[in-house]
């Protein structure tokens, strides 16, 4: 999958993004807190999986994802989530002052 | 500008939860409970163990099981073994033991669905996760009688049994179970009994002069030196050798103690606020099952609380109880629950001596519940319980 393809869908940069902030969930939580629907959010997150940026383990009929921390690409789109949130905070920082 | 002068020096080494460094006269206890254990960090997964503590109320049970936990984790640390300690109270669970997995699989996956699965299911889990993380896990299952008079005999038989369809894996998970008296288990089966009876450990009731050091330890650390004297510990110890032996009890005595004397400008605590504090102070059984009570079982007795302070009754009716809890959860802000879920807060309640209910006898009108408050002064229920609810 090219940068372009993950990034372009924004509910797979919430799904990122929440990965990054929570560290592991399951697929029902996902989908709640990303607002998308179920069926929706287990597309992306297989698309996700598929190029390796996110893996899960099963307990029974439980799936719980997180960011797959051994992919390079992970820690690149981890990295530029994180000093995103930190910029964010420090301008909103500045404007209130 | 005079400084407010307080007896204490730190009054959170009398706190229920506080755990002291050395438990006072349980060494053999502890010696015993860590014999039994030895096996999970020389030879972790070979075997599994199952102990029981059996004592009364304040004779040490709790904190002999937590500071085993806390010496075992170190030493498996030490010795680089995965090994996890995880304290559970049964009543505080609702004796479920659902809730109780839950518990333990949420110290794992704090974010781990919280429903949707049986128990069954969620033990087998839990062996997986132990299993990929190879660790190991003693679970302490505190005030076991709930989980028995809730689930009878199943829920203890799946837990000492689950093991036994994992051929040659290796044994995860070991039990200690905290009981207040032996007869609880005759209502489990024969084969479940004796697993759980393979080892016991007794633990008598303090005597007055083990109460007397377990004390004077407490007042080295939590008061200003020489405010309390040899004659008020002395006092305080025989009233909870009274109590059966209940250390708690002298510990929140000493505490109120000391309370009594920070009121009246004492500079230091006199047998008079002793015998103040004695009179104040309940048996802490029901200030215990007063902490667990899920949010709407406190508005609810703080509704019955403050109805017995107006009316010099003996007992009052549920329709009283219930339109003296609507009040309450209209200041509270909270939408009152239904008749059945307050009858059955009731039985809860009254399953643990907090309150007493009978049903009245059949008059004209049809029968009634009666509710009677008969250990605890309504007015110290009641400011405990607003206490405790400003915190929630």
């Amino acid at each position: 999958m090219m940068v372009e393809e993950v990034f372009s869908s924004r509910g797979r940069v919430k799904i990122l993004r929440l990965l990054v902030e929570i560290g592991e969930l399951n697929i029902s939580e996902i989908a709640r807190r990303t607002g998308l629907n179920y069926a929706t959010a287990i597309q992306h997150l297989s698309a996700l999986e598929a190029v390796g940026l996110v893996c899960h383990k099963s307990f029974g009929r439980i799936r719980i994802y997180r960011l797959n921390e051994n992919n390079l690409h992970t820690r690149a789109v981890k990295e530029l989530i994180e000093s995103w949130e930190q910029a964010e905070k420090k301008e909103g920082m500045v404007k209130k002052l | 500008m005079e400084s407010y002068f307080t007896v204490f020096k730190d009054e959170s080494k009398l706190d229920i939860n506080y755990l002291p460094p050395n438990l006072s006269h349980r060494e053999t206890q502890l010696n015993l409970l860590t014999k039994f254990f030895q096996y999970a960090t020389e030879v972790p997964g070979k075997m599994a163990q199952r102990a029981l503590i059996v004592g009364k109320v304040g004779t040490g049970k709790t904190a002999l099981a937590k500071i085993f936990g806390l010496r075992l984790m170190q030493r498996a640390q030490e010795k680089g073994i995965s090994l996890r300690y995880v304290h559970v109270n049964c009543r505080e669970r609702k004796g479920s033991l659902f809730m109780i997995l839950q518990q333990v699989i949420l110290d794992f996956y704090p974010h781990f669905p919280k429903r949707g699965y049986s128990s069954e299911e969620l033990l087998q889990m839990l062996l997986q996760m132990l299993d990929e993380k190879n660790m190991f896990i003693i679970l302490v299952l505190d005030e076991l009688e709930a989980l028995i008079q809730n689930e009878g005999a199943d829920s203890i038989y799946k837990l000492t049994r689950i093991q036994e369809s994992r051929l040659k894996a290796p044994q995860r998970l070991s039990l200690v179970c905290i009981i207040r008296e032996l007869d609880c288990l005759d209502a489990l089966d024969e084969s479940t009994k004796s697993t759980l009876q393979r080892n016991i450990i007794f633990l008598e009731e303090y005597t007055k002069n083990q109460l007397r050091d377990i004390l004077n330890s407490r007042v080295a650390l939590a008061f200003r030196n020489g405010v309390v004297d040899e004659e008020v510990v002395n006092l305080i110890a025989e009233q909870a050798e009274k109590e059966h032996g209940n250390a708690r009890y002298a510990i929140e005595l000493l505490w109120r103690a000391g309370k009594y004397a920070d009121a009246s400008g004492l500079r230091e605590v006199s047998p008079d606020c002793v015998r103040r504090a004695s009179s104040s102070v309940y048996p802490t059984v029901q200030k215990d099952a007063v902490f667990s009570l899920e949010l709407h079982e406190k508005l609810f007795l703080l509704g019955v609380a403050r109805r017995f302070k107006q009316t010099n009754a003996t007992y009052i009716t549920m329709g009283e109880a219930e339109e003296a809890y609507y009040i309450v959860c209209e200041e509270y802000g909270e939408k009152p629950r239904g008749h059945t879920q307050l009858w059955k807060y009731v039985n809860n309640l009254s399953a643990t001596d907090i309150i007493g209910a009978k049903v009245s006898e059949g008059g004209v009108r049809g029968k009634t519940t009666l509710i009677e408050l008969p250990f605890i002064p309504a007015e110290e229920l009641e400011r405990e319980l607003s206490r405790r609810l400003k915190v929630q």
